[in-house]
């Protein structure tokens, strides 16, 4: 039997984010959205250092449910596959995991179900608060039935006389399963004038954070750590809004706060120590990936940073051997694929080209949607001379990752080089538009924008 | 190393114009450390997998009837 959390449990389908009609305002002042990745408040990253997922933000050092791709921009970018996590986003979320995993739990029942939930008199139990409320988890939690479980609860509160806040989270719990946020956040708000939980500030933030409305949860949250001092949920929930605002000094900040209380909360070392990676501290970073070691995580993930780490900081002893328990230790291609990415990268920095080449193509055969290696591939073939496949390659790389600057500037110069001048036009703007702030770019289309001029 | 110094000796220019061309090299993506997952995320995939296994495996044993009964 597993059991999930359900504060982290958490995936908007393609339709619910598409099709979103929750968050308040449509065009948000800069620093108020999480939808507006560029309008961070500074502390940001430069893509030129830390690549970016899908919907333009830094990646982060930890994934989880509801953080596995942030908010993409078009229906198309929401089809694709994201980039930290592969598994296929659901249409709605009344399609997705809470489903499946209702009818795997059938699969597994061949005599039926264990309770026959149409067959319940769900007004006599609710009389009954005990056995409801554990009847209420049974049908929420197992048997992924919302609307009966609306149905017991909104009975239970009523026989409660409205003065038991449980049953208002649960009813709370509901309504966000549904998708009626605002009534959610009404019975949570009640629960909370009740009874101070931190349960109910986290699902309410929730809610929040689904609105559209970072900033209320973030004041939600430091409300909470009034009343819940040092609590280490509330503190990790204002580093991840801070993190998902583009605001990383802030995040590791609030990381740091959470090492103070627990010095073992993986998510807050994880995130400290990639940041250190990405700003050129590759030796702190490797202190904190060790400590995650030293805790017991064991996955490839972890052996891949580790490998990288030890690499860019001059350890090099480790780094193979890291690398290579890291392959070993992958669990699906796409694991093994980033894993062959970046061994791609050991090789270009000990300047072993042909190594390069065949990691890169190595992550191809593992993962054929992999921009990055298409990208750096492309280059490696314009240092052989071979401009026609790198131009192939370029074009994969940018129609596979739009996001991303790398092919676009890099199909940008060479098709200078060439004299293809209307396509680096066409092509440096759209790495103007992934990264404002790439001086190579700005150059490049001045350049050719004083050429345009002499025709 | 005396005579060394001498047989190899730096060529700074003084006079006249120095000229750098500035060549716009091409850029790799960077190296992407990859991010742990949360044990939630971990479970969830897991339950997945094996759901999936159980539907592959009653599909498979579907066909194996569908195939006997045919002949």
């Amino acid at each position: 039997m597993v059991y999930v959390d359900e504060i982290d449990i958490d995936q908007e389908g393609i339709a619910e984010m598409m099709l979103d009609e929750n968050a308040i305002a449509q065009v948000a002042r800069p620093g108020t959205s999480l939808k507006l990745p560029g309008t961070s408040q500074g502390g940001g990253p430069s893509p030129a250092v830390r690549p970016v997922t899908q919907s333009g933000r830094p990646v982060t050092g930890f994934v989880r449910p509801s953080t596995q791709s942030g908010r993409p921009g078009t229906m198309e970018q929401a089809i694709r596959t994201p980039r930290t996590a592969h598994t296929a986003r659901p249409i709605t979320s009344a399609s997705g995991r809470y489903v499946r995993l209702g009818t795997a739990s059938m699969l597994t029942n061949p005599e039926g179900p264990f309770i026959n939930l149409s067959r319940l008199n769900l007004a006599k139990y609710a009389q009954k608060p005990k056995l409801a409320k554990a009847l209420f988890e049974y049908i929420f939690h197992h048997e992924n039935d919302v609307k009966n479980a609306l149905d017991l609860a909104a009975l239970a509160t009523e026989h409660a006389q409205y003065k038991d806040w449980w049953w208002k989270v649960q009813i709370g719990k509901c309504y966000y399963r549904l998708g009626l946020y605002r009534e959610a956040e009404k019975q949570f708000k009640s629960a909370l004038k009740q009874q101070d939980m931190v349960d109910t500030v986290l699902y309410l933030a929730k809610v929040y954070f689904r609105l559209d409305q970072p900033l209320t949860a973030l004041h939600l949250f430091k409300q909470g750590l009034d009343k819940f001092p040092g609590e280490v949920t509330l503190l990790c929930g204002i580093a991840r809004i801070y993190e998902e605002m583009n605001n990383i000094s802030l995040a590791a900040e609030y990381y740091r706060e959470v090492l103070k209380q627990d010095n073992t909360h993986v998510e807050a070392i994880a995130c400290i120590g990639s940041n250190h990676f990405y700003s050129d501290q590759p030796e702190i970073a490797l202190r904190f990936y060790r400590r995650l070691l030293q805790m017991g995580v064991y996955n490839c993930q972890l052996f891949n940073n580790l490998g990288l780490c030890c690499f860019f900081a001059q350890q090099y002893d480790m780094t193979l051997t890291s690398l290579e328990r890291a392959l070993s230790l992958a669990e699906n291609e796409e694991e093994a694929a980033d894993v062959w990415y970046n061994l791609g990268h050991v090789a270009v920095g000990i300047g072993d080209l042909n190594l390069a080449y065949q990691c890169f193509k190595l992550t191809l055969a593992n993962n054929n949607d992999h921009a990055e290696a298409y990208n750096n591939l492309a280059v490696l073939e314009i240092r052989r001379g071979h401009v026609e496949q790198a131009r192939a390659l370029l074009q994969t790389a940018s129609s596979l990752a739009p996001h991303m600057y790398e092919p676009h500037f890099n199909f940008a110069a060479l098709s200078d080089q060439v004299g293809d001048l209307q396509r680096s036009y066409i092509a440096a703007q759209k790495s103007k538009e992934a990264f404002p702030g790439h001086v190579d770019t700005q150059q490049l289309i001045k350049q050719l924008k004083q050429h345009f001029a002499m025709l | 190393m005396p005579e060394g110094k001498s047989l190899f000796r730096e060529v700074l220019p003084k006079q006249g114009q120095l000229s750098v061309e500035d060549v716009a090299t091409m850029v790799l993506c960077k190296p992407k450390l990859l991010p742990l997952k949360s044990v939630t995320l971990e479970k969830l995939e897991k339950m997945q997998r094996a759901a999936q296994e159980t539907i592959r495996q009653q599909e498979v044993a579907q066909r194996e009837q569908q195939q006997q009964s045919q002949q």
